[in-house]
């Protein structure tokens, strides 16, 4: 099946069985394998990736489904607005506090790290927790991505306020 | 420029510019033109013969390129073999693909290559393999009164691929003479690694220079080329063995499995063809190794001042289908027996191990190998003990630790422990804890009411760095206590390192980076290290036993010296200058009492390599050095963690209220790096000790065969961990002391002694879940 989707901002036409995954055509058609997959079946959400605007797992969608969509994933974080290269303030904070070890889980933790921030701006440790829960991620014991999770909405809200005074 | 030492600070990850940025390179994400994938049959049965595989269908199957079996001519005469020198071992055979009949259910049978990986389960669902069953074995300590049918492997008609008796002093005396003795019968539950990312392999054959590059997510790439040399019949040197990034280990992939040997043997049929395979989860949890399916009958006695008098122990380990290369099945009872009396003085023990076949996943190395599970029976002694003479629990173990006027302390296994810090460790964790403000909440809750609260303790320590005189692993047929590092300035004055460590995540080649920075005199930014290659660094036995900063910390710190000295040799010649009152630092080096450097080390580089009429007599071209490492014994690396659970009597949730960790990891690289490597530990140990149990029904079928029944933690149930240290240096070039595995060693022993502390009963099972909670407070 003919399919056109739009990956971090790219169009792509893909021809895909239908049952090929997300995750598979991402990976294997386009060559992005920063989308990771820890379990084919929908538990660890190293897959995670954002299709117009909302967390999915890319293990358990086909690719025919995200027709005419728009998917973000892990390649597309960084860049900055101008495409200059500059790490997203989550893969700043992730480095910083030793929120990764191995970063098979990695990808996944950005982009549903990166969704939680757009859409709860301040959120608290047990908060973080709790919509982190999720991703299973088995190097880390989680210390390292709840702090940097908390580090990156910690700046970013100081930078909103620093903005608002100024 | 003055040089900042690189070690003790949290410099920036080498790994993490890729990893962060979806550019890591896996195994599993590597394409090589014109690649085919490989998917295998696997047996639905626990134990059965084979009669017979027909492979016809699948081979019609759209984009199947060929089926391979036990008895392909490519297959057929291998067979994988741990050796151990141990006596009464019994070796047995691990066919690449079953052979004859099937050992557990999982078992890899036939193998499909396709255009990819679709195609390729397509085909392997097309393959009919026929089982006549035979009579499985699932537990490993069975009553002596049921015979055994239809033993796994005929070499062990009793299904023991194993047993050593430890004997010290006279435990009958010491019981006879005790004020108390206690008994204790304990399992642990059966569960594994998981790593993220699940095993994968690339291998591919050039028939007309026999020529094979295998790319795999193995933590053990020597030990890998070494034994694909030998079974497939090649030159050693004409093997290149790749580990990538890899995405996790914890000793899963410390092991070469039989998938990986039939790969390569495939990829010899098949000359010129990439052959892929990367596994799925639901293989990884049939497969790949199981660990901690363990049971110990234990009696230990106690004079009434509760020193530890003599502790008898007998010990059963599930060792599963086969005795996996190179560990063999004595990994986890050869372990239990030597560190079963931990951090405690002891002078009589007995303790008889078992290693039993059973028609299971074969047991392997997982991060902590044996340890969590004894680390929990000793301390229910210690608990036993204390019910017993009405003494504190803590006082108890202080009684009997090794203390630092004890060492160097000779363990009853004559293992040699360095350490004597553990009451170190417990007294800081205690205090970090703030133990009496939980006693008082404790007692509050008794009286008041509310969740009942329970404390507990759990004091171990690691075997790291294993030296010759210690080598890991069951006499088998190398010395695991070695490692090489070559460090190479390149003209330019960069330098590169080529080291023989591996890395599933633990940062070596950052750890590496600091080392040679600061053993060669360098910025940490100017070093970069090269890994995990076979055709790269000439040697490493990789990672397992919590060895790599040990070892290739010490070979990369000698390596950096030794070429630090060559370098500043040059540069005494080239500037006539007494090379003992120069120093290399930032790059640059200096003349005692001048401010400015007098060449930089780029400019040492420049002759080295490219002006041979400035070489001054008697140097040879280039400017590198390699070294290998052996601490010849190893580093006890001491541990204590203490934590308050509360327990709810509606539901039997557990609610972990705090956790406190304290290690001595010796001095300390990358201290962000260490904290990591403990907490990730102790959320492993937390899983197994609550969460994560493998579970087989009686005819050998894997229950929990998805992440739906198999629980792995997530960040909801991990609590916030408290580390910390106290750093006595070990006696090895760094002062490191290695701190792989220690985090996973207590959680079994705190979590099943903080339940039995909140409601006053024994637990004898693992793991702690809410339904054993409720019917605890159900009776
Ligand atoms: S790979 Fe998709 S959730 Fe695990
Ligand atoms: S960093 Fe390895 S799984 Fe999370």
């Amino acid at each position: 099946m003919k399919i056109t989707l739009t990956v971090n901002g790219e169009r792509h036409r893909l021809d895909v069985e239908p049952r090929r995954t997300l995750a598979d055509a991402l990976r294997e058609d386009l060559g992005l394998t920063g989308t990771h997959l820890g379990c084919e079946h929908g538990v660890c959400g190293a897959c995670t990736v954002v299709v117009d605007g909302e967390p999915v797992r890319a293990c358990l969608m086909f690719a025919v489904q995200a027709d005419d969509a728009a998917v973000a994933t892990v390649e597309g974080l960084a860049g900055g607005a101008d495409g200059d290269g500059t790490l997203h303030p989550l893969q700043e904070a992730f480095s910083r506090c030793h929120g990764l070890q191995c970063g098979a889980c990695t990808p996944g933790m950005l982009m549903t790290a990166a969704h939680l921030l757009d859409t709860e701006p301040d959120p608290d440790r047990a908060t973080i927790r709790a919509e982190m829960s999720g991703n299973i991620c088995r190097c880390t014991g989680y210390t390292g991505i709840v702090d940097a999770v908390a580090d990156a909405a910690a700046r970013r809200a100081r930078g909103l306020r620093a903005r608002e005074t100024s | 420029m003055d040089h900042t030492p690189a070690a003790g600070t949290s410099v920036r990850r080498k790994e993490d510019a890729r990893l962060l940025t979806g550019r890591g390179r896996f195994v599993s994400d590597l394409a090589l033109p014109r690649m085919r994938h490989v998917a295998f049959v696997r047996s639905p049965v626990a134990h059965g013969r084979i009669t017979g595989i027909d492979t016809a269908e699948a081979l019609e199957v759209e984009g199947v390129s060929a089926v391979f079996t036990g008895e392909h001519p490519a297959i057929g005469p291998v067979a994988l073999r741990a050796q151990s020198a141990l006596p009464g071992y019994v070796e047995t055979d691990q066919p690449p693909l079953a052979r004859g009949k099937v050992r557990f259910a999982g078992e890899a049978v036939a193998a499909v290559v396709a255009d990819d990986r679709y195609l390729a389960e397509d085909g392997a669902e097309a393959v009919v393999v026929d089982y006549e069953p035979l009579t499985p074995t699932v537990c490993a300590w069975a009553e002596p009164t049921d015979p055994v049918h239809d033993p796994v492997h005929e070499q062990a008609p009793d299904n023991l691929l194993l047993s050593r008796t430890f004997r010290a002093g006279d435990v009958d005396a010491a019981l006879a003479g005790a004020h108390v003795v206690v008994d204790r019968e304990l399992t642990t539950n059966r569960h594994g690694g998981n790593p993220i990312e699940c095993r994968a392999g690339v291998a591919r054959y050039e028939a007309a220079d026999r020529k094979l590059t295998f790319l795999s997510g193995t933590q053990v790439p020597w030990i890998v080329r070494t034994q694909l040399a030998e079974l497939l019949d090649l030159p050693e040197g004409n093997i290149r063995v790749i580990a990538p990034d890899v995405g996790g280990g914890f000793g899963v992939k410390a092991v070469l499995y039989p998938e990986d040997v039939a790969l390569c043997l495939m990829a010899m049929a098949m000359p010129g063809t990439a052959l892929k395979w990367v596994e799925d989860r639901v293989e990884h949890l049939l497969a790949a190794t199981h660990a901690r399916d363990h049971r110990y009958v234990l009696r230990a006695g106690f004079a009434a001042d509760g020193e530890l008098l003599a502790v008898q122990a007998d010990v059963w380990c599930n060792a599963g289908a086969y005795s996996v290369y190179p560990w063999t099945a004595g990994i986890e009872p050869l372990m239990a027996g030597g560190l079963l009396t931990g951090p405690y003085k002891l002078a009589d023990y007995r303790c008889t191990v078992r290693g039993v076949a059973t028609n299971t996943s074969p047991s392997g190395p997982y991060r902590g190998v044996a340890r969590p599970s004894t680390v929990f029976a000793m301390e229910a002694l210690m608990d036993s003990g204390a019910r017993a003479l009405a003494m504190d629990p803590i006082a108890l173990r202080r009684r009997n630790l090794i203390l630092p006027a004890d060492i160097p302390y000779r363990m009853p296994s004559r293992l040699v422990d360095d350490s004597g810090a553990y009451e170190a460790c417990l007294d800081q964790a205690i205090a970090t804890f703030d133990l009496e403000r939980w006693r008082a909440e404790q007692t509050r809750r008794r009286v008041e009411g509310g969740r009942p609260l329970g404390i507990g303790v759990g004091l171990y320590n690691e075997l790291t760095g294993l030296g010759r005189a210690a080598s890991a692993g069951p006499r088998m047929a190398f010395r695991t206590g070695h490692d090489a590092c070559t460090v190479r300035i390149n003209p330019d004055g960069a330098v590169t390192v080529f080291s023989g460590v591996t890395s599933q995540g633990q940062g070596l080649e950052t750890t590496m980076a600091q080392v040679v920075a600061d053993a060669l005199g360098v910025a940490y930014e100017a070093v970069e290290v090269r890994i995990g290659d076979t055709d790269q660094s000439l040697w490493g036995f990789g990672a397992f036993s919590s060895r790599q900063a040990v070892i290739g910390g010490g070979a990369a710190h000698l390596a950096g010296e030794h070429v630090r000295g060559k370098a500043l040799a040059l540069a005494a010649a080239l500037r006539e200058a007494p090379v003992e009152d120069l120093d290399l630092r930032g790059g640059q080096v200096y003349m005692a009492g001048q401010e400015k450097p007098i060449i930089s080390l780029a400019e040492v580089a420049k002759v080295a390599y490219l002006q041979s009429d400035r070489l001054p007599e008697g140097f040879e071209p280039g400017l590198e050095g390699t070294k290998f490492y052996d601490p010849i014994r190893g580093a006890f690396a001491a541990g204590a963690q203490i934590a308050a659970l509360e327990f709810d009597p509606a539901t039997g949730e557990i609610g972990i209220l705090d956790w406190v960790c304290v290690e001595d990891a010796g001095r300390i690289v990358h201290p962000v790096i260490v904290d990591g490597q403990i907490a990730g530990s102790i959320a492993q140990g937390i899983g197994g000790a609550m969460y994560e149990h493998l579970v087989y029904d009686d005819a050998g079928n894997l229950a929990t065969g998805t992440l739906l029944d198999y629980l792995m933690p997530t960040a909801g149930e991990i609590p916030e961990l408290r580390i910390g240290h106290v750093s006595t240096p070990a006696a090895n070039p760094t002062g490191v002391r290695g701190v792989g595995e220690g985090g996973t060693l207590a959680p079994n022993a705190v979590v099943a002694g903080a339940l039995a502390d909140a409601l006053g009963v024994e637990i004898d099972d693992l793991p702690v879940t809410p339904a054993r909670v409720w019917e605890l407070m159900h009776p």
